[in-house]
């Protein structure tokens, strides 16, 4: 249970940059929705209170021991594949996909935790095993990799289902794999791309990928709102058109501007500076989480760090690429700066385990 | 690793927001600011008393704006639906304009009704046509439809003339009568709005306004009471025709008109093609101005200028006789005097063959004069050359001469001096316009200043109005006291006098005036050869007048198409113009013609037939 001195180690240093890039987040969602006007202009209320929820949530973590949820792992993992499997079948149907549960307040979208969920189950699967994990052991962790990807892939949510992987590859990287079998894994990638292509994607997504390469050939379809993010962005220049001034975004130019483009706005409103301020305060979360894993007293805490951290990295890092369209669009949101409850909650769930890990490090 | 992750995502904002800013900056504003153009009214037209001619009126457009379309083919197929339009004219239209920026909105209906434009805005909330927009503009509005060949009429301007650089693309310009000859005046400057719109094209406010500039008002010198007096004249005859209302002292155009016309508003609005084809396609020519563009033989109305020739000239004097015995026989063929019944006038001298209309008289002097000078008085009173007049298109008349028949007959034929007694009545070659009769009989009236007729009186650019001088008179001759004399005494026995012209006739006001009643000569092959009946080539009927005889106030021609005896059917419509403009003048109640006329012409039910029946399609 919470000791005392324990309170003495979270480290409140992560803890302000989390929470900082959480009100940037508030008021940019402020900003683009915010219209006495128009009826969605509670959204930077409902925001703070997944904030509020998610600190519960990043408590939670924090009262017990980390070894008490990843020993709870398999329950964890089960019931998550549960919720997965329900709601393949009785989720609620949202812009053509089938992602979330209803809740009174609120939709679930329990994809968001699986990033947790499997974070934990590796971290467990692999923390007990010493030496470099056998080609058996990798092919267990990628099922259990594979099984929720494959299921929140369906729904269909392409960008959290490949989310996953990450997490994979980074514990299984820090548990001794080999950079052959990186190597191996990449080159069935390459070569499952083409079948993946024919059998695996969606129309949407296949225009989604081929626009990327060549904006300009759909400039009114997909390809637009590559092109919008990049007037989006560059326009801002380097010190912003000035708050709720932005035209990309307040004008609908940009769709999804709170959601997915939310840094698009942030970079068009507050400008090239504003830009450097939240990626310094990205990095220096990711780099203060990774001193978390290098600190952590065991190796199950430093796996569990990294796989939480693996997935956060590859969406922060993908989606800002994308907001200023460079990469294809996809529907992965920024974590701790997009709208949207499940994700926030998740993620400060996630950072809870983070502070967790190094908040015990004397401990046994 | 994670460092230079985050240094390349640095670096590439670097570039995009401040390497490449100002491409973005621009993109940006190109997404969400519109210019759209603010059309100028046309200036309003007055009359000389400032009585509203023409006007504008708002109307509303309906147009598609590509810029943001996502299926063009919904938006056409929705739009179609919704305006209860045939779908592929509207994508014929759309077609059309293909090339085009996409910012540049095509349109689809120029004169939209409420129900229509209520159709579309509805539709547009719902963003189902976010890219259809709805502009108010200032269209042409021609109160009444009355001298619709004076006003002309507006359209878009077409690719030559912007080519030109006169004008630009989409600018709507005078295409005929008053329209077009003070277009530049009358053409306002068009502004234009900056405005903030959303990704949906919906807009949010204006940045800035640039207000148009309304064009210049313009006074004609029309007078609306006499020119609908006229008007009412030949609706209440029945008759097509022309005429031509003058003040003789400086040109002032009174009234203007051609009949069979046209409604303008039609075009204002953009003509739809089937109003345009049966306008084109019907036989009694609508659009053609007969005022300006019609030539016709004058008739008797000619001999006054063989009657001045002779006096001018010492030919003979106005009290030179001859025996009329009901035709006469010169170089071997037997020409008829005008009596139908075939009795001549006796011995007359040259008044009371102008009362009296005798042909034989005038076959006479005519041959005495000869045609070379018959061609010089007719020309110094206004006849066989353009009056000048401020319309588009006039046509010249013509007074023929040998030098006219040298030059246009391929085996320059030389003139036989039998061709001048046909000449001598206003018949043979001789073919004139309404309004260049109108100025002969001012020039008459006036003692010999051919005036230029004119339209335009004053101009006001917002600061007032400023007279426009009258234009200079083309050329003055002082007739002998004789000729005058002679020609106000003769003109004035044919109406109050035991003469031709009784029909305008108005106790203590000395109307002068002379019929003419011209074969439709040059109509009978060919009209013949079509089945027509008789009547379709009935006599032209003329009566050119003005008064008072002493101190002339108004002069003018009046033209009676097929109208038969000119003294029947054109000198009632003079009258009542007259009666009009001294009642006016004297502040008396302006006389009304009864609503039901006392005659029709017989024609006219056979015509009415065929001028509708193309125009219901």
């Amino acid at each position: 249970m919470f000791e005392r001195r324990l309170y003495h180690h979270v480290d409140w240093a992560l803890l302000a940059a989390v929470l900082a890039l959480c009100t940037i987040g508030v008021v940019m969602i402020y900003s683009t929705t915010a219209d006495p006007t128009r009826a969605s202009s509670h959204m930077h209320l409902t925001q703070l209170y997944a904030i509020f929820l998610g600190l519960g949530a990043m408590a939670l973590m924090l009262m017990f021991d980390y070894r008490t949820f990843t020993d709870k792992s398999h329950i964890i993992y089960i019931v998550l594949l549960a919720v997965l499997v329900y709601v393949m079948f009785f989720g609620k149907v949202q812009m053509g996909a089938r992602r979330w549960i209803p809740l009174r307040f609120f939709n679930l979208q329990p994809s968001e935790f699986a990033k947790l969920g499997v974070a934990l189950v590796l971290a467990k699967f692999y923390g007990e095993n010493r030496g470099a994990p056998a080609w058996a052991e990798l092919g267990i962790g990628g099922l259990l990799t594979a099984i929720p990807l494959f299921l929140i892939a369906r729904e269909p949510d392409l960008g959290t289902a490949v989310v996953l992987l990450p997490v994979f590859l980074a514990v299984a990287y820090l548990a001794g794999m080999r950079m052959r079998v990186l190597g191996v894994l990449c080159l069935c990638l390459v070569l499952a791309a083409p079948v993946a292509w024919r059998f695996g994607l969606k129309d949407y997504q296949k225009t989604r990928i081929s626009t990327f390469l060549d904006p300009s050939q759909d400039a009114k379809g997909a390809g637009y709102q590559q092109i919008q993010a990049r007037i989006t962005v560059g326009s801002g220049g380097l010190s912003g058109k000035g708050f709720k001034q932005g035209t990309q975004g307040q004008l609908r130019f940009l769709p999804v501007a709170h959601n997915d483009f939310i840094f698009s706005v942030l970079a068009e409103e507050q400008g090239f500076a504003g830009v450097l301020v939240a990626l310094g305060l990205y990095l220096f979360v990711i780099l203060r989480a990774l001193e978390a894993a290098r600190l952590a007293k065991d190796r199950l805490g430093s796996y569990l760090v990294l796989g939480v951290l693996a997935s956060f990295t590859f969406q922060v890092v993908y989606n800002i690429t994308m907001s200023a369209g460079l990469a294809p669009v996809k529907g992965l949101t920024l974590p701790l700066m997009s709208y949207g409850g499940s994700s926030m909650i998740a993620t400060l769930a996630g950072f809870g385990l983070v502070l967790n890990v190094r908040m015990r490090r004397f401990t046994n | 690793m994670i460092v230079v992750l985050f240094s390349v995502l640095a670096v590439s904002f670097w570039v995009l927001q401040v390497v490449q800013h100002a491409k973005f900056e621009e993109m940006a504003e190109n997404n969400h600011q519109r210019t759209l153009a603010l059309r100028a009214p046309r200036g309003i037209i007055f009359d000389r008393t400032g009585h509203v001619l023409v006007e504008n009126r708002h109307s509303y457009s309906i147009s598609i704006v590509r810029e943001h379309t996502k299926d063009l083919n919904r938006t056409i197929r929705l739009l179609a639906a919704v305006l209860r339009l045939d779908e592929s004219g509207v994508r014929d239209i759309v077609n059309r304009h293909r090339r085009e920026p996409t910012y540049q909105p095509i349109m689809i209906l120029q004169d939209a009704s409420l129900a229509q434009v209520a159709a579309v805005t509805a539709r547009r909330l719902d963003f189902e046509l976010p890219d259809v927009v709805v502009e108010q503009i200032p269209t042409r509005r021609y109160p009444e439809t009355m001298a619709a060949h004076l006003f002309g009429y507006v359209g878009e301007v077409s690719d030559r003339d912007v080519a030109d650089g006169e004008s630009k693309s989409g600018d709507i310009v005078g295409q005929s009568g008053i329209e077009k000859t003070y277009n530049n005046l009358l053409m306002g400057e068009d502004g234009a709005k900056r405005v903030v719109v959303n990704s949906v094209g919906r807009e949010i406010r204006t940045l800035d306004e640039d207000p148009p500039a309304e064009g210049k008002r313009l006074q004609l010198t029309i007078d609306y009471d006499v020119q609908k007096a006229v008007q009412d004249g030949f609706k209440n005859s029945g008759y097509n025709g022309a005429a031509v209302i003058l003040d003789p002292n400086n040109g002032d155009v009174l009234a203007f008109t051609s009949v069979p016309s046209y409604d303008p508003n039609a075009f204002a609005a953009g003509i739809d093609r089937a109003t345009w084809k049966s306008l084109t396609a019907d036989e009694l020519l609508p659009l053609q101005d007969r005022a300006i563009q019609g030539r016709y033989s004058p008739g008797s109305t000619f001999k006054m200028a063989v009657a001045t020739a002779a006096i001018e000239e010492g030919v003979v004097t106005p009290d030179f006789k001859v025996y009329c015995p009901g035709h006469a026989v010169f170089f071997g063929r037997s020409f008829q005097c005008s009596l139908s019944n075939g009795r001549g006038h006796g011995t007359v001298d040259m008044r009371t063959a102008i009362e009296h209309s005798c042909n034989v008289y005038f076959y006479t002097v005519g041959n005495m004069v000869g045609i070379d000078k018959i061609h010089k008085w007719a020309t110094l009173l206004g006849l066989g050359e353009k009056t000048g007049i401020d319309l588009p298109n006039e046509v010249q008349g013509l007074v023929p001469s040998p030098e006219w028949k040298k030059a246009t007959t391929k085996t320059h034929e030389k003139w036989y001096a039998g061709e001048t007694i046909s000449v001598s009545i206003g018949q043979g070659a001789v073919s004139l316009t309404p309004v260049s009769m109108a100025v002969y009989i001012s020039t008459i009236a006036n003692g010999g200043t051919r005036y230029t007729p004119h339209l335009l009186k004053a101009v006001d650019d917002g600061s007032g109005w400023k007279p426009v001088p009258a234009p200079a008179a083309r050329s003055s001759v002082q007739l002998k006291p004789e000729t005058l004399q002679m020609l106000h005494d003769a003109t004035w026995r044919v109406v109050n006098g035991n003469g031709t012209g009784g029909g305008a006739r108005i106790p203590g006001y000395d109307v002068s005036g002379k019929t003419g009643t011209a074969q439709v000569i040059s109509l009978e092959g060919a009209k013949s050869a079509k089945g027509k009946t008789e009547k379709d080539l009935r006599d032209n009927g003329w009566f050119v007048f003005f008064a008072p005889r002493d101190n002339p106030q108004i002069a003018g021609a009046v033209f009676v198409e097929h109208g038969g005896h000119g003294g029947v059917t054109a000198a009632p419509i003079a009258k009542h113009v007259l009666q009009t403009f001294f009642a006016k003048r004297e502040g008396r109640p302006l006389p009304v013609l009864p609503a039901n006329p006392p005659y029709r012409n017989p024609l006219m039910k056979a015509a009415a037939v065929t001028a509708a029946g193309p125009n219901q399609n």
